[in-house]
């Protein structure tokens, strides 16, 4: 009777508990304007073939592929089956806010997917789910046009200032409070500068420059600056800045090497190679010669006898 | 007088078995039929892709590549008889030298068939020759094996020039282009003291390039292995590992076709029961060898057992391969190494059946060095079909390499059907020879 009651008592904890991590587990915390957040363009068979793309090269090592329940078993928590009801039953906001920021073994897709690239990675999701029905953003995609937005460098105070306006027919207006980003391009994705600010009254916003960063030989760093606004969108901007500290590292493949193309095999290398094939075919040359003269030294013989 | 009557029939023996009779009819056809149904499967092969063998991504060298390895190793038994024993002057070994040159062509110029089995675009070969590069140990193999097939191809030919005119001379019952051919392959031979010299110096360089030629197409493909860093290839003893290897799988090829040789062809008087002894002691002496780079292979990291190492060989020793590994070393090696040291087993009978444990322990040997191995790869296997893990050879693909060891039995069954299977001329030179040193 008291052995039972442990048993009881311990399959309600472990019970309780696993609820407990199931609720943790599908409790994000979104913010409710990120939850409200909607794409602009229409989700299609088109859009969804692209996002399939994508998350065949970033997804489904973890999430396997949806519908078929195959995710990566031995990580904790176990990546769901991104088809299933709980995904389905986030709001398009949701989706787009967990892959942009991830959690603990969930990457952060924000440095990595574009905003497009997400929302066609969530057209692939929803497209294993019949009933869904998209709701589209209200929000103008085509204002993004008129946001212009200038780049300089200070090179006393080794500041990156941006200055994001917006060419509406009423005149420029200066954006302001947005949430803008700089960043550098490395060799695999982007490194972020500094952290996210946001633009003063004047559309304003400055960035403190490292002094150490690698540039390119010249010293050449290329430059990114996004900045989000309510009502514009999303907008990038891009430009090369000799902010960097020069770097020459030669390519691994531009040398001589085991690992190059032909054209750039170790000469050590081509020339024993070359000398085997060489002796080898001297031989057979002498060989040759001599089945020559093995059938005239006969007719000579024969001649004489 | 009677030397004559005795190098008559000496001709007469050794030329007896040139010519066509039902045995070989019968033989042919079963050999033939059986290639064609494997010429089959390789046409589902060429038009569905390799994904009709049990390959996949982690094991992607199989059957074929383990096939490949094989033939290589058989092959280099031409360069150990003709090369290394007729350099040292070792007499009995003679006779033989033809029966392992022709093997050696045979298995040679199949393995590179082989090679192109595994290929899943075999319409882009020529590719490799255009875009190689030196680097690669893979041109390395393509480019000895190449100048291997055509060094036996002339250690096969030039001590067959004298013969050639033989059978021209004696064959006269021979269809006639057959005639003509030996004519012409005879290159006007008429055993002057000149040609002599010629054939004798060109034997000679042959017999010395062919030793690191050989030793070089089976070190490089060692190293087709041995160059990575994958637990159970990372060694640096593959070389000599696949050299020994070799020699004992052609020793035990050479010996099977001995014995089928001297019963079909009535040469008794010629394969003798001390020939069988000599070459079952020459099988112990290069198994011994052999044994010896076992134990270094798979003692010295099985004593360490680093991370990686102990995976592959847990899996060899007590795992799912467990059992093919110890076959193979105790049926394959050290039971045939026992057996063959007592008197009594070293005739005919018993040292053939002995090779037969060896050769398809020899076989089983290369599946244990190439295959296991790609089961283990240093990043986890994830997310693949169940099929990606471990590597089931499908019949297609045990059809495809059954059909190179088919050729390899039909080229060596016709060659043996129209060339002299032991050398006359030099039969007749030895039997003038102790004649020569007492007239002098
Ligand atoms: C390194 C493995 C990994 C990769 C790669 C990965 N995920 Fe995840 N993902 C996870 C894990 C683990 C969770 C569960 C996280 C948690 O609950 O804390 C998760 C959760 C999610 C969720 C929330 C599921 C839900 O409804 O509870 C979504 C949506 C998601 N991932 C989408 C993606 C998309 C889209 C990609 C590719 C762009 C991706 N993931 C790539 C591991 C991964």
């Amino acid at each position: 009777m008291y052995k039972k009651n442990i048993g009881l008592k311990l399959t309600t904890i472990i019970l309780g508990s696993l609820l407990a991590i199931n609720v943790a587990a599908q409790n994000w915390n979104i913010p409710a304007d990120q939850s409200a957040k909607n794409s602009s363009f229409p989700f299609n068979a088109s859009t969804a073939k692209e996002g399939e793309a994508i998350f065949t090269k970033n997804c489904v090592s973890c999430h396997g592929n949806p519908g078929k329940g195959n995710s990566l078993k031995s990580l904790s928590p176990i990546p769901p089956d991104l088809a299933g009801a709980v995904t389905q039953h986030r709001t398009d906001g949701d989706i787009f806010y967990i892959i942009s920021t991830g959690r603990v073994i969930m990457p952060s897709f924000k440095d990595v997917l574009t905003d497009q690239d997400r929302w066609k990675v969530i057209s692939y999701i929803r497209s294993f789910n019949k009933d869904y029905v998209q709701v589209l953003s209200k929000f103008d995609s085509g204002k993004s046009k008129l946001v212009k937005i200038t780049m300089e460098f200070d090179a006393k105070t080794n500041q990156i200032k941006v200055l994001v306006k917006a060419n509406e027919t009423t005149g420029v207006v200066s954006l302001k409070n947005d949430e803008v980003e700089l960043f550098a391009k490395r060799y695999f994705g982007k490194l972020q500068i500094d952290k996210t600010n946001r633009t003063d009254a004047n559309g304003l916003v400055v960035f403190s420059f490292p002094k150490d960063l690698p540039g390119d030989k010249n010293g050449n760093v290329d430059l990114i600056v996004s900045v989000n606004d309510d009502s514009y969108g999303e907008v990038q901007y891009q430009k090369v800045f000799k902010v960097g500290v020069p770097t020459n590292k030669p390519s691994l493949t531009e040398k001589r090497a085991i690992w190059n193309v032909l054209a750039k095999a170790p000469v050590w290398l081509i020339l024993t190679y070359l000398f085997c094939v060489f002796l080898v075919l001297s031989v057979f040359g002498y060989i040759v010669y001599n089945l020559f003269k093995l059938n005239k030294s006969s007719d000579i013989k024969n001649l004489k006898s | 007088m009677l030397d004559q009557l005795k190098s008559d029939t000496i001709t007469s023996d050794l030329l007896r078995h040139i010519r066509l009779n039902k045995a070989f009819i019968i033989w042919m056809g079963v050999l033939g039929i059986s290639f064609l149904v494997c010429i089959y499967a390789y046409t589902i092969q060429l038009r569905d892709g390799l994904g009709v063998a049990g390959i996949r991504d982690y094991v992607s060298w199989g059957l074929y590549i383990s096939n490949f390895v094989f033939f290589v190793a058989v092959s280099l038994i031409g360069m150990l008889m003709t090369a290394v024993l007729g350099l040292i002057g070792i007499k009995w070994a003679s006779p033989l030298a033809r029966i392992a040159e022709i093997i050696a062509l045979a298995f040679a110029s199949v393995a590179g068939l082989v090679i192109i089995s595994d290929m899943g675009r075999p319409d882009r070969l020529l590719y490799v020759f255009i875009h190689g590069r030196v680097q690669s140990p893979i041109v390395w193999d393509i480019t000895v094996v190449t100048i291997y097939i055509i060094i036996s191809l002339l250690l096969l030919y030039l001590p067959l020039i004298p013969d050639f005119k033989i059978c021209y001379d004696k064959l006269e019952k021979a269809p006639k282009i057959q005639r003509t051919i030996y004519k012409i392959l005879s290159l006007n031979w008429n055993n002057t003291p000149e040609q002599q010299k010629i054939i004798k110096n060109s034997i000679r360089v042959l017999a010395i390039l062919i030793i690191p030629v050989a030793f070089g197409i089976h070190t490089v493909t060692s190293w087709l292995f041995a160059n990575t860093s994958r637990a159970g290839w990372d060694s640096t003893i593959f070389g000599p590992y696949f050299v020994s290897g070799a020699f004992v799988a052609g020793c035990a090829a050479v010996i099977i076709a001995m014995y089928f040789y001297r019963y079909n062809y009535k040469l008794k008087d010629y394969i003798t029961d001390m020939h069988f002894d000599k070459m079952a002691k020459l099988l112990v002496l290069v198994s011994l060898v052999y044994l010896y780079f076992n134990l270094n292979e798979f003692m010295v990291p099985g004593y360490k057992m680093k991370k990686f190492d102990a995976i592959h060989l847990n899996e060899l020793f007590t795992g799912a391969h467990a059992l093919l590994f110890w076959s193979t070393q105790l049926l394959g090696l050290v039971l045939p190494i026992i057996i063959l040291l007592f008197k009594q087993m070293r005739k005919p009978l018993p040292v053939m059946v002995v090779s037969i444990f060896v050769l398809v322990g020899a076989w089983f040997k290369r599946y244990i060095i190439v295959v296991p191995t790609q089961e283990h790869p240093y990043l986890p296997i994830q997310n693949v079909p169940l099929n990606f893990k471990f590597y089931t050879p499908t019949l297609i693909e045990i059809l495809i390499t059954i059909a190179p060891i088919l050729l390899a039995i039909i080229i060596i069954t016709i060659l043996s059907k129209v060339i002299p299977i032991i050398p006359i001329h030099e039969t007749l030179e030895e039997l003038e020879e102790p004649e020569k040193v007492g007239n002098k």
